[in-house]
């Protein structure tokens, strides 16, 4: 008895100590792919990804048409924006982080094995919620920036009159919604507004997560869903949501915002818009597979329009797991790319020259 | 641990005879007590280590932020992570993103402030609630109330935030945040409590949210406390025509005052550290001051949670963050050695300390 009390004394006491060494052989992660995320991954059984809220309907429809049909393969998934997607794929937490938003130059010099592959194409809505107001209301780069920054407070402020000859605003306080976490949208929507009037919105405001200039009222939200689901329930919001949630805004009254692209016209968000200003860009996409495709000069083009990437370690840890990512990741960007999974959530398929990119990179991951 | 290992001594191997040859050394060296005392010793001083790793961590990693944003790391009001998608730029020999600015006061400022309120709200209520669970109540209805004070300190912070986010923070700002801002008058001191009544995520909130987490806390040491004080003083003071109001303010408080001070910062020290649940409604705006008692704010712990996907991809970012931890932990750390000292000069009831109870 008595034995047995002081081994299990012994055994606590080196409880912490493993603890300690634990704790300091962990305090390097980043120095490569050493770890597997689990075991089951490592055989090449189950493919793990987090990111994208943007991108979350559609990957969940790929999910399960592919588990379908490749029944020994796992796939889990994570709406957690696209911030949490970079970094969980950098670290090696996941295999696919996805993300709205390229790599940075920055990411690229933390992470330098991790490469971005452009998957489908996306689009953001500006979505407002004005009751009364049933023509889609204009709204450009400059105006939009003044409104975030808390310039423009009202929805029948001039501004936005000159912009919608004809249309009669309420007088009604503007209720700024942006995301509280990392996310790609938030990354799209400040290049847009940059891109647009770069005096009002400076370059150093772009990026996954920025610092709000301080507007009585305005709210931070996680996720795309609490986007929807706020400016639902707030007169006067505006709010930048993907167009995956276009199914969603709409039974809530929300309205999708005509934008202005480069060349001036205003622009609906819509499958030919997409595809107007998607052929603007599609000849010179990069080997990197990094490109903005953010304020198109197609006169017909909707202007924030954008690659979804899945970011990616090159080196996988184990060559089963690179060959089951690599079969999942050349699905998606072929048969996940046809209308059956795009038209729900009103995203493009990849045009050629991205597809190419998109395929090389895609070839380029080893176990 | 180390306090149950001589306990096992007596009836130890050495009367039953070894049962192999081999093991024999091995046994002797783990039934002689000396290694596993030495394990014991070992054990004891682990948690010390701990914390020295964790603060030199911190301090290593925070180094190149602190440097960077020099004094303005606490004075600055502006947090910025900067443009990683533009050129990275060097100021005095450190690579950081275009734009970057660390100015942590609004954070440290909003850290301050949420405790503030709650501990404001929270110490009456507590103290109240204390005073009539061992006073007033019977005592098996008393004990079902302590009871549920301590049920409540059991709730994960985090499904306090999910409501607190869903239910508690847009009650307040449509419900009660109006009637405060219209009634207050329109004096220049008092401008902070007028003005735009936001849509639930903020300070006030917050600050409320935190006083519901940290009532318990309070509440529960409180009356320990005032359970310990005799009865004859307060019948002393009850034949002396005293009423229960003024009995309680001359005689128990006083006999437990540094106890109760030391029950507050304990409910602080909470307080500063809570997490998830003020990150979920406190309307997360990264380096701006609140304009009033009701705008939305940050505080360090929320921009860490919030902000921490982003911030871990960029080297300076996460030396920012470092630095930020090493100041909530100091803080934190100061409330917890304050509050420690108070209350052992007291008494040695039980204290609830620390998170999750």
């Amino acid at each position: 008895m008595a034995k047995n009390i002081r081994l299990v004394c012994t055994a606590a006491a080196l409880v912490p100590l493993t603890v300690l060494a634990a704790a300091c052989s962990s305090s390097s992660p980043s120095k490569g792919s050493g770890s597997s995320p689990n075991a089951a991954s490592a055989s090449g059984k189950q493919i793990t990804e987090t990111g994208s809220t943007l991108l979350f309907p559609l990957f969940g429809a790929w999910q399960n048409a592919y588990s379908t049909a490749n029944p020994n393969i796992t796939i889990t998934s994570g709406s957690t924006g696209s911030g949490t997607g970079i970094a969980d794929a950098s670290q090696g937490l996941v295999n696919i982080g996805a993300s709205d938003a390229y790599l940075s130059s920055s990411d690229i010099q933390s992470s330098p094995g991790l490469i971005n592959i452009p998957l489908t194409v996306a689009a953001l809505m500006i979505n407002y919620n004005v009751p009364g107001v049933k023509k889609p209301l204009n709204l450009d780069g400059t105006v939009l920036a003044q409104i975030y920054k808390g310039k423009i407070t009202n929805w029948n402020d001039p501004a936005i009159a000159k912009l919608n000859p004809g249309v009669s605003l309420p007088n009604l306080k503007i209720v700024t919604l942006h995301r509280a976490d990392g996310s790609g949208s938030t990354f799209l929507f400040t290049s847009y507004m940059n891109a647009q009037d770069a005096t009002d919105w400076p370059s150093s405001d772009v990026n996954t997560t920025i610092t709000w200039p301080s507007v009585p009222g305005a709210a931070a939200e996680t996720g795309s869903g609490a986007m929807v689901t706020t400016c639902g329930s707030t007169k006067g919001c505006i709010a930048y949501i993907g167009i995956s949630y276009l199914s969603k805004t709409q039974p809530l009254g929300l309205g999708e915002a005509s934008l202005a692209n480069k060349s001036g016209k205003t622009v609906q968000p819509t499958h030919s818009t997409i595809a107007t200003a998607l052929a603007s860009f599609d000849t010179n996409t990069p080997a990197s597979g990094a490109q903005s495709l953010i304020n198109t000069s197609a006169a017909g083009g909707y202007p924030i329009i954008n690659y979804e990437y899945a970011m990616v370690k090159k080196s996988q840890p184990s060559a089963a797991e690179a060959t089951a990512l690599k079969a999942f990741l050349n699905w998606i960007v072929t048969t996940g790319n046809t209308s059956t999974y795009l038209e729900p959530v009103n995203f493009e398929p990849l045009p050629a020259p991205a597809l190419t990119v998109a395929k090389n990179l895609i070839n380029s991951i080893s176990g | 641990m180390t306090a149950s290992v001589p306990t096992a001594q007596p009836d130890g191997g050495a009367g039953s005879p070894p049962p192999r040859r081999l093991g024999r050394a091995l046994k002797r060296r783990l039934t002689d007590g000396s290694p596993i005392r030495w394990l014991g010793r070992g054990g004891a001083v682990i948690p010390l280590l701990m914390l020295l790793f964790v603060l030199i961590t911190l301090i290593i990693k925070a180094i190149p932020a602190l440097e960077f944003a020099g004094p303005k790391f606490i004075t600055g009001t502006r947090w910025n992570f900067g443009a990683p998608y533009g050129t990275p730029v060097t100021t005095n020999g450190l690579v950081h993103n275009a734009g970057e600015s660390f100015g942590a006061l609004p954070e440290i400022l909003g850290t301050l402030a949420t405790s503030a309120i709650a501990l404001i709200i929270a110490i009456p209520v507590s103290i109240g609630a204390a005073l009539v669970i061992v006073e007033r109540l019977p005592r098996r209805l008393a004990n079902y109330f302590g009871l549920f004070l301590e049920l409540l300190a059991g709730i994960p912070s985090v499904i306090i935030g999910l409501w607190g986010a869903l239910t508690f923070g847009p009650f307040i700002a449509h419900n009660v945040a109006p009637i405060i801002s219209n009634n207050v008058p329109d004096w220049p001191g008092l401008s902070f409590f007028r003005g735009d009544t936001g849509n639930g995520q903020g300070l006030l909130t917050s600050g409320l949210i935190l006083a519901i987490m940290v009532i318990p806390i309070i509440a529960a040491t409180a009356r320990d406390l005032i359970r310990g004080v005799p009865i004859l003083p307060r019948e002393g003071a009850i034949a002396l025509g005293m009423s229960d109001f003024e009995c309680a303010r001359k005689v128990t408080l006083p006999w437990v005052g540094a106890g109760l001070v030391g029950a507050v910062v304990l409910g602080l020290g909470r307080a500063l550290g809570e997490t998830i649940a003020v990150a979920m409604v406190c309307g997360v705006a990264l380096g701006s001051l609140p304009t009033n008692l009701y705008a939305a704010m940050i505080t360090i712990a929320a921009n860490l949670v919030q902000n921490i996907d982003t911030a871990i991809l960029d080297k300076m970012d996460i030396s920012a963050f470092a630095a930020l931890a090493l100041i909530l932990l100091v803080i934190t750390l100061l409330a917890n050695i304050g509050a420690r000292m108070l209350v052992r000069k007291v008494s040695g009831t039980a204290l609830p300390v620390g998170r999750g109870l």
